[in-house]
């Protein structure tokens, strides 16, 4: 399978005054193309951690971080913005939506970065927030909507630009069990229709029980990875 | 969405705190404009009073007249020098003056003092503000009748009244001691006791001929500017002119250094004042920003993870303080526009507290206070303190620019 990310003996080793935190010891790990898999594992155990080394929002202490090829060690700031503009996709846990934009423009924020073009634009965001069930709530600011409905949109955000991974850190720990099961819903339809692939970061079982492939992080380490046919 | 909308918009989520913010911006361009709108005023009021009083804003004299001033030294052919300097864009007038030292006697009393000498026919009101000063009589403009004009107070010292007789005596261009009879025709009142007590106003031709003086000999050629800003300007196109290549061409600053120095430290303690101003403006500024900055430090991480570059968050935080400053500099426009027209057009009168007439560095002034500023100085308050409100987000953006995307989004 074609491999979009790769992680060669990653350590990410964290100074907390004079005492060294290793929250990442010598993970090596690929991501494949079309995958819908979690890190699980306790809190503390180093999943968020290899989230945002694979997102270039942080460097490791030692090893390489690919994707698509690119050794994101080599990158400068201003790259790495480029890469994560283009190649990424986040959700995350609280949703982080721009309070003063409504749902159409968070959704359209990262196009707008790109510089897409209005017309081009409008499409894209309106079908994707279409496929994301908001419909008709296109004006609605964050706070005009309930927590499901802000994930959304999140996810919009996420897939509008079809980016070559979608990073999700723990995307359902802020809504209840119904709504974590229709967001998984749509996420899974989203990874099965269009072949996006998914990276999440979890513990919720809602999450475990949908994936396709389970890595197991344990004490900053990989316990298992186990996939699911 | 482009990054000037979301600016706007991020500057209404706290309306409050961006209402005040503002308003410091705008009672700024307030205190900013009276400040300077004062020393514009003032200091216009004083040295063009200072050029009525006597040497004009530029004097042209005979070589070492300022420096030692003496009837024998004294301009010749000032008919011709007169219309040389009258055909130039910011000469407003040109005054044909002698300035002389006299001995004032009364039939009681005798009182040592000075003389200005002045054409009747062309001064008026309007350039000279003894005769504007004056309380009793007037400036006889029939040299025959032989009239002298006196300061209240040099008259109380002599015991004379309009129409009573005094004698001065003078050095003519000679040297020789001479003098003169005239006849009390005025009074003025300038309220500045150094002046009233010490001066007398005679007709030019009167002057000019105890003093030896042809009709075309005078001590000084005061030229009153339209703006008196032009003064080194034209002291400088003069004496590039050969003309006047053996004429000392003179502007305020050296004939009144008295004033020009008041002046110099009154505007450095406003410079004091607005440099404040300014601070207070900045401080306003920086705080509400660098609050904002800190409070969005999880958006910013955010904004970071999605692409967005260092570079887009700093300009986002810069625009956000250049609407902030527009916004208080609109608001500072309304706010201070009437203030503005009523201190221009009207004044506060603080004659109850300083009396009729004050001086400042020996020049009279209105007891009025107004204010008014030259076209420079708005432009210099505007983008002054527009320039000081972009400085003051530099660092608040600077900060947002260098947000490491996953410390922030550790932020609460």
């Amino acid at each position: 399978m074609e491999s979009i990310v790769e992680l060669k003996n990653i350590s990410k080793i964290y100074q907390q005054g004079e005492v060294e935190v290793r929250a990442i010891n010598d993970v090596s790990l690929s991501v494949n193309k079309g995958d819908f898999a979690v890190l699980c594992g306790p809190s503390g155990s180093g999943k968020t951690s290899i989230l945002n080394l694979i997102g270039g929002l942080d460097e490791p202490t030692l090893g390489n971080v690919w994707l698509e090829g690119v050794n994101l060690a080599n990158q400068t700031n201003a790259q790495l913005a480029e890469i994560r503009k283009n190649r990424i996709g986040f959700v995350f846990q609280a949703y982080n939506l721009i309070p003063v934009m409504t749902a159409y423009e968070n959704a359209a924020f990262v196009l707008d970065l790109q510089g897409v073009k209005e017309k081009v634009r409008h499409e894209r965001v309106m079908q994707t927030l279409a496929e994301v069930g908001l419909k008709g709530l296109e004006h609605r600011r964050p706070d005009e909507m309930s927590g499901g409905q802000q994930q959304r949109v999140a996810i919009a955000r996420a897939i509008v630009t079809r980016p070559a991974i979608v990073l999700a850190d723990e995307p359902t720990a802020n809504v209840d069990s119904h709504t974590a099961e229709s967001l998984l819903d749509l996420m899974q339809n989203l990874n099965q229709q269009h072949g996006i692939t998914f990276l999440f970061s979890t513990h919720d079982q809602h999450v475990i029980d949908r994936a396709k492939r389970i890595i197991q992080v344990q004490d900053g380490k990989i316990a298992s990875d186990e996939c699911r046919v | 969405m482009n990054l000037n909308t979301l600016a706007w918009r991020n500057l209404w989520r706290h309306k409050r705190r961006t209402l005040i913010t503002a308003s410091s911006i705008a009672f700024g361009v307030l205190l900013a404009v009276t400040f300077t709108g004062a020393g514009d005023y003032f200091y216009t009021r004083m040295i063009d009073a200072g050029a009525n009083m006597g040497m004009g804003h530029i004097t042209l004299a005979a070589p070492d007249y300022n420096r030692a001033p003496s009837s024998k030294k004294y301009l010749k052919q000032v008919t011709e020098l007169k219309q040389k300097i009258i055909q130039l864009n910011e000469v407003k007038g040109v005054l044909a003056r002698i300035h002389g030292q006299a001995m004032f006697a009364s039939a009681r009393k005798s009182v040592g003092g000075m003389f200005m000498a002045i054409d009747p026919q062309q001064e008026n009101t309007n350039n000279n503000l003894f005769l504007k000063a004056m309380i009793a009589g007037g400036m006889s403009t029939d040299d025959s009748k032989k009239g002298i004009v006196l300061g209240i107070d040099l008259a109380r010292k002599l015991k004379l009244d309009v129409g009573k007789k005094v004698v001065y005596t003078t050095t003519d261009k000679t040297g020789e001691i001479v003098s003169a009879i005239a006849r009390v025709s005025g009074l003025f009142q300038t309220g500045a006791i150094e002046i009233d007590g010490a001066l007398a106003i005679l007709p030019l031709k009167t002057a000019q001929q105890i003093l030896g003086y042809k009709p075309d000999q005078v001590s000084v050629l005061a030229v009153t500017l339209y703006d008196q800003r032009n003064s080194y300007l034209l002291r400088d196109k003069l004496q590039k002119m050969a003309e006047f290549k053996n004429v000392d061409v003179l502007n305020w600053q050296q004939t009144q250094p008295d004033l020009a120095g008041m002046i110099a430290v009154d505007k450095s303690s406003n410079h004091v004042s607005q440099l404040l101003i300014a601070m207070l403006v900045s401080a306003g500024i920086l705080n509400t920003m660098l609050m904002s900055v800190l409070e969005r430090k999880r958006e910013f991480g955010v904004m970071m993870a999605l692409g967005m570059s260092p570079r887009n968050l700093f300009l986002l935080v810069m625009l956000e303080s250049f609407w902030l400053a527009l916004l208080g500099l609109i608001i500072g426009v309304i706010m201070t526009a009437p203030w503005y027209l009523f201190m221009t057009n009207t004044g506060i009168d603080l004659s109850a507290a300083y009396g009729e007439g004050f001086s400042f560095g020996g020049v009279l002034l209105d007891p009025v206070f107004k204010i008014r500023l030259f076209k420079e100085s708005i432009v210099a308050i505007l983008i002054g303190l527009f320039g000081l409100a972009l400085l003051a987000g530099a660092y608040p953006a600077w900060r947002a620019g260098r947000v490491a995307p996953v410390e922030s989004l550790k932020a609460l």
